[in-house]
């Protein structure tokens, strides 16, 4: 059976790059593959293995300028095609400077009916930048799928798939009925990193690079909101000394310094 | 203005209201949707089965024409609200901290916790409003109906977490254990020092959900609780910011992390570069000895 995975490159956010003025510089901040991402991904493949079918890469460029930003998508891409998809279908059009989750959702869902149409529509709990988690049901309604989400273990059967999904309080072990989108934690897997033939490999898997306009939609020319860094005022004081006795008496003084420690 | 709340949780009830107080729609009409009876708050009440994306979009044109459609940013409230969302075509929101009145922006975090965002919003709108963060109460005796359309049948059972109680958001003093622990065994030594201090102790993702050695209401994160009293001390937390930035509010961070480049020490006010299992022990027994326990 074949399976869609949706991906997204997202901002890195170990490498945030802000101005002076407090406002985040989101043309210069790095694309790296969503982190959960790679375990929807190793989690349609390990499926696809045992059923035989092929695992689709679905994804749009979320954040612009294009011309900054499109190596590392295409980066992305192929990683997420070294992890275990077998062809991508992407968007990427200039006019899409920042895509909010109804316009991703909207480009996602017409790109999977285009192209492949898989029934199950697998997805990351949450992207690593935005972390909305709202993509995942938004194009389950669009494509007029069911949803799960927070699934930490999975499996599929005749028709349908059993999952035990994350219901905050409580677990609830599920049976959906396919086509179905389903969004993964980051703990139903682990993934393993692609070794280098596979990474190879990515490189002659057809990627298919598309603009809105093949997918019958007008260009949107969106714009960056005001984003700012949250900042963060600490200290940043290291306690070194070759003995450790000593570096917990000086930790000590200075936590009765701060008065967060009372003697 | 035309308030629709879903609602799967009383407990939530003062956050929503919270936010229509702070964002001035305390005056609009406000229905609920809930699978629970709410005997206050709001002029109408449906009551149905479960508050689903199924049960949700069967119920049809009972809910249509609504500004705002509000819930809580639980995981079903949310996976039912995106869903509708997507299936009215409306926009939407998640996860909302805050609301700036003069300005009349939505607030919320982005980039794992180190950025944020605020911005103005058109309605007809679909909005999650974070846990914790509003709290208001609104007055009202609602007209209850009842609605039984039933949601698609799929349960096939339902797994209890075991949760011990502790509540680390409130908490003073918090001692944060990360996967610099090797065995669970080990973190006898965070409790005994969470102990010495007053404390609770919290833990990093991997260490409630890949490991569950301890429950998850100590799992400390943007995915799990904020902990915001005056000590959070982390030991072999490597200091992502999905962790991290949830303990931002505190008033002193210390880190202890044998790695002396782990991102933990940039978000810390005193660092020990040190191996826990040699430091932490000669800090119990130092603070033994000057706290005389
Ligand atoms: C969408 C999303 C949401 C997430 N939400 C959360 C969340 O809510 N909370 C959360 O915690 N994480 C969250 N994560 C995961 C997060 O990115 C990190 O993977 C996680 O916090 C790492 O946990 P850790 O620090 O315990 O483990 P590691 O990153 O493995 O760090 C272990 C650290 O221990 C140190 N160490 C090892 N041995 C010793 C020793 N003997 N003495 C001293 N130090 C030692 C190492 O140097 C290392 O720095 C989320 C991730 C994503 C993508």
């Amino acid at each position: 059976m074949d399976i869609g995975v949706i991906v997204k490159a997202a901002l890195d956010v170990n490498v945030l790059r802000s101005e002076a003025d407090g406002r985040i510089s989101i043309e210069n901040i790095p694309l790296v593959l969503s982190e959960y991402d790679r375990n929807a991904i190793y989690e349609a493949s390990k499926i696809s293995e045992s059923t035989g079918g092929k695992v689709y890469i679905y994804s749009l460029l979320t954040w612009g300028p294009m011309d900054r930003k499109m190596r590392d998508f295409e980066n992305v891409i192929r990683e997420a095609l070294a992890l275990g998809g077998e062809e991508a279908f992407v968007v990427a059009d200039k006019s899409i400077h920042y895509s909010e989750p109804m316009f991703t959702s909207e480009v996602l869902s017409r790109l999977i009916k285009k192209f492949g149409s898989p029934k199950l529509i697998l997805s990351g709990e949450a992207s690593t930048d935005m972390t909305s988690s709202t993509v995942a049901p938004y194009l389950a309604a669009k494509l007029n799928y069911n949803i799960v989400t927070y699934v930490k273990e999975m499996s599929l059967k005749n028709g349908y798939i059993e999952v035990l999904r994350d219901a905050d309080e409580k677990l609830e072990r599920l049976k959906i009925p396919l086509p179905s989108v389903v969004s993964v934690t980051g703990e139903i897997n682990s993934p393993k990193l692609p070794t280098l033939i596979q990474i190879r490999r990515a490189f002659r898997k057809p990627l298919h690079r598309l603009e809105l306009s093949d997918i019958d939609l007008s260009p949107v020319f969106s714009r960056y909101e005001d984003y700012r860094v949250v900042t963060i005022k600490r200290k940043n004081i290291l306690l070194e000394d070759e003995s450790l006795e000593n570096v917990a008496d000086k930790l000590i003084d200075h936590l009765i310094q701060e008065g967060v420690l009372k003697i | 203005m035309k308030v629709l709340a879903v609602l799967d949780n009383p407990k939530y009830i003062p956050d929503i209201h919270g936010f229509l107080e702070k964002a001035g729609f305390s005056e609009s009409t406000l229905y609920a949707v809930s699978n629970f009876d709410i005997p206050d708050g709001f002029d109408k009440v449906i009551r149905v089965d479960d508050v689903s994306s199924d049960v949700l979009v069967r119920m049809g044109d009972e809910l249509d024409g609504f500004d705002i459609y509000i819930a809580p940013h639980t995981k079903k409230s949310l996976e039912a609200l995106s869903y509708y969302a997507g299936y009215r075509g409306i926009p939407i929101a998640t996860e909302i901290i805050d609301y700036i009145v003069e300005e009349k922006k939505i607030v919320r975090n982005i980039l794992s916790g180190r950025g944020i965002v605020s911005y103005r919003v058109a309605t007809p709108i679909a909005l999650t409003i974070a846990p914790g963060k509003f709290k208001g109460s609104i007055s009202r005796t609602p007209e209850v109906i009842h609605n039984d359309v039933k949601p698609t049948p799929s349960l096939i059972s339902i797994e209890e977490k075991s949760f011990g109680g502790v509540d680390i958001e409130n908490a003073e003093v918090v001692v944060g254990v990360g996967r610099g622990f090797r065995d669970k065994d080990d973190l006898n030594i965070a409790f005994e020092l969470a102990k010495i201090l007053g404390g609770e102790v919290g833990c990093s993702r991997p260490i409630a959900a890949d490991y569950h050695w301890l429950d998850e209401d100590r799992w400390i994160g943007i995915s799990g609780k904020k902990v915001r009293g005056k000590l959070y001390i982390a030991i072999g937390v490597s200091g992502a910011p999905q962790h991290i930035m949830a303990a931002n509010d505190t008033r002193v961070i210390v880190a202890v992390n044998k790695d002396k480049n782990a991102p933990i020490f940039e978000y810390a006010d005193y660092g020990v570069v040190a191996d826990l299992y040699k430091f932490i022990p000669i800090f119990i027994d130092k603070l033994k000895r000057r706290l005389d326990v």
